[in-house]
């Protein structure tokens, strides 16, 4: 069973996102921000694609997304940004960090599950 | 403004953002939530016992096979409404969140702990904190129509 790793600073966020997961066959990881996503790479997590928020504590999205290229596990696995900002100049920035994607909160579930099932389906 | 005054104004302003921090963590509806996806949870496993029900039980009953089909119907297409709901108010709350978050952490950086006496928080400090394009827009049709006012 492919594993997505979720980091989101909002608990409702990350139980939602756990739910639409497990429900389309995932098993979910979760962090409440960027230190703890690091960590969970560095503890042996190998996700198959890693959706994030940008507004978080200690350690943010856009960091979050530089320190996971730098681990060698991590390195080509699509990370996608799921967040508030839809602005050009945040995506820039998230896109040269190595964010593979975007979606933009509010999103539907099946446009979720649609990019999920892309990159990685579940057999 | 005198020292008092902006004192005063400062106290106000820490005041505020303690009251909307009570009115961030009131907001919380992770329980609300919680028991939206264990009903969702629990219409699936009912469906999926009706599918098993379906499968072993002989059909003596034309009726009710047709019955059990379209419970199950109607079980996974309440279970999808609920699923849809649950996953966009939950987006909306976290929105609203942060909007909370924005109010706090700039009424505490005019409140007179965090604001040096002699400077000035201005709207671009305030845009500063922005984590989304909607507040971006709000802020600019705000500054529009005080403009023209």
């Amino acid at each position: 069973m492919p594993t997505i790793l979720v980091l989101d600073d909002s608990a409702t966020m990350v139980m939602s996102l756990s739910h639409i997961l497990k429900g389309a066959g995932y098993d979910v990881e979760t962090g409440m921000n960027g230190r703890e996503g690091i960590a969970k790479l560095t503890d042996g997590v190998k996700p198959s694609v890693i959706l994030t928020d940008l507004n978080m504590p200690e350690l943010d999205g856009i960091g979050f997304i530089k320190e996971a290229r730098k681990i060698p596990s991590a390195r080509y696995t699509p990370i996608i940004v799921l967040t508030t900002e839809s602005g050009g100049r945040k995506r820039d920035e998230a896109r040269a960090a190595g964010a593979s994607g975007w979606l933009t909160k509010p999103a539907e579930p099946n446009q979720l599950l649609s990019v999920m099932k892309q990159l990685c389906p579940v057999k | 403004m005198s020292e008092a005054e902006e004192q005063n104004e400062g106290l106000v302003c820490a005041i505020l953002a303690e009251q909307v921090a009570i009115l961030r963590d009131r907001m919380d509806a992770s329980e609300a939530f919680d028991l939206l996806w264990q009903t969702s949870a629990l219409l699936s496993w009912l469906a999926g016992l009706l599918i098993d029900i379906d499968q072993h039980l002989p059909r003596t009953n034309p009726l009710l096979g047709k019955e059990r089909e379209e419970a199950i119907a109607k079980i996974t297409s309440i279970r999808h409404q609920l699923d849809h709901l649950a996953f966009f108010q939950a987006q909306r709350h976290d929105f609203a969140r942060q909007i909370a978050d924005c109010i706090i952490t700039a009424l505490e950086r005019l409140s007179s702990a965090q604001m040096p006496e002699g400077t000035r928080f201005a709207s671009a400090d305030l845009a500063a904190l922005y984590v989304s394009d909607d507040q971006r827009r709000l802020h600019e049709d705000v500054l529009l129509r005080l403009q023209t006012e």
